[in-house]
Order: structure tokens, then sequence, then C-alpha cells
């Protein structure tokens, strides 16, 4: 079973590349997709902790 | 073998997560998110959470990158050009930022791994990542804040309508041109007749 904290790991280095790509870019389509990327990583969170705890909400 | 998927799909994320970023083109930007979004689906699979990892395929590697590629093709963004880097100062001060972060997001998984009360996923198959759980609490309990959510999108295309609506295409700017000239002309024109003395009726 891979421990909670590895998802957290790979949320928290997704979101800093999101954070990177939205100060990097300068396209406002291409921010938008940086900022879609930091969603994905705190949804990643929300279900690694949904998984662990057994609780949907 | 959960361990070798999540770090198999991980590593492709955080590489296709890279690649997002230093990529110029916004269509190869587009295709690293997709590549992003499928990994994490495959990781929402190892988190027992089927139902999340379709939605994820199918709204935002479907219907999502869609929209966003129809809008690079339709905007014709071109890639940005490489352009000279004014202060170095912003580079150093960036990569001491964020080495912080990333230090203190390594300080709290540190705790939250070496805490003794750590919460360790039972190994019964949960029903979390279920359908059925899953429409239970969204259409019972959480059945408000649905709707809410329902009504700001509602919100949100109504305003983006008004905002599209706003920025004419040149010809209708000029037909409404015309009409306010029109209507100036017609407006200076009762002005002056106005203005002429009536003939005082005897």
């Amino acid at each position: 079973m891979v421990p909670l904290s590895w998802y957290l790991a790979l949320s928290a280095v997704l979101f800093t590349i999101g954070v990177t790509g939205v100060i990097v870019k300068r396209n406002a389509i291409s921010m938008f997709m940086c900022i879609e990327l930091m969603l994905n990583a705190v949804n990643l969170t929300l279900v690694a902790f949904s998984r662990f705890m057994n609780d949907v909400t | 073998m959960l361990t070798i998927a999540f770090i198999f799909f991980g590593a492709l994320a955080i590489g296709c997560a890279i690649s997002l970023v230093a990529q110029r083109n916004p269509l190869y930007c587009a295709i690293s998110l997709i590549g992003v979004f499928i990994s994490l689906a495959c990781i929402y699979v190892t988190l027992a959470a089927p139902f999340i990892a379709a939605v994820q395929v199918v709204v935002y590697a479907g219907a999502i990158m869609v929209l966003v590629v129809f809008v690079i093709m339709l905007l014709n963004v071109e890639a940005e050009e490489r352009r000279p880097i004014k202060r170095g100062s912003l580079i150093a001060i960036g990569v001491i930022l964020s080495t912080v972060l990333l230090a203190e997001a390594g300080f709290v998984i540190y705790y939250v791994g070496a805490s003794p009360n750590e919460l360790a996923a039972s190994g019964n198959l949960s029903n979390v990542g279920l359908t059925g759980s899953i429409g239970i609490g969204l259409f019972t309990t959480y059945l408000l804040p649905f709707e809410i959510t329902s009504v700001l999108l509602l919100m949100a295309i109504v305003g983006s309508m008004t905002l599209a609506r706003r920025t004419l295409a040149p010809s209708e700017v000029k037909r409404q041109a015309d009409n306010v000239d029109s209507l100036e002309s017609t407006v200076n024109r009762s002005a002056t007749l106005r203005s002429v003395p009536a003939k005082p009726t005897s």
C-alpha cells in the first residue's frame, strides 16, 4: 500500500510546477492550463484523503 | 504492484507537467496537459476511485482539453518568442522562493509520515470512489451546494455571453456609428428647427 505522504508529495510537486507555470507563462491560455494543473493537484489531495479516511465527503 | 503503478504514473505526471511549463507552443502545452490528466486518472484508479478516474478522463482530458484546443486554434495563438531575461535577481528570488516552498511541503509531509496516528488505508475495499456512494452524497446530503454550483456555472455562462457581445465586429461597429451619426444629425436638425423663432401668431 502506498503511504499517504507519497500522494501528498506528488500533489505538492504538481502544484509547485503549476505555480511556476502561472508565473512564467505569458499567454492567457497557457496560464489557464497551468491553473488547471494546480486544480488537479488539489483534486489528487482530496481523493487521497478521502481514500485514507474512508469517507466520501 | 500498487507502488510500481504509483511511481510510474507519478513520474509520468511530473514529467508531463514539466513539459507543460517548458514548452513554448501552446498546442504542445495542451498535449502535455492531457498526459498529466490521464496519468492522474490512473493514480485515481490505484486509489480505488474508479468513478473519479472516469470523470477525469471524460471531462478533463475529453471536454475541457477539446475546448482549450478549440480556443488555441480559433485565436491563432502563436508560440511565445524567446525574449531575454532582464533581471537576473528575479531568477534568484524565484529559485529561493520555490526552494522554501518545496522545503515547507517536505517538512509537512515528513511530519505527517512520522506522526504516530498516521491514517492508514483499511485493507477492506472502501466504497469511497464508487458511483453509488458519490451520487448518494451529492444528491442527498450535499444537494444545496450542488445546486448552488450549478447556479454559479449559469452565472459564468451569462457573464461570458455579456462580455462576448460587448466587443462587436468591425462592420457592426460601423453600422452602429452610422446610426449614431444619423441620430445626431436628426437631433441637430430638430434643434435648429426649434431654434428658429416661431412666427408669432397673431
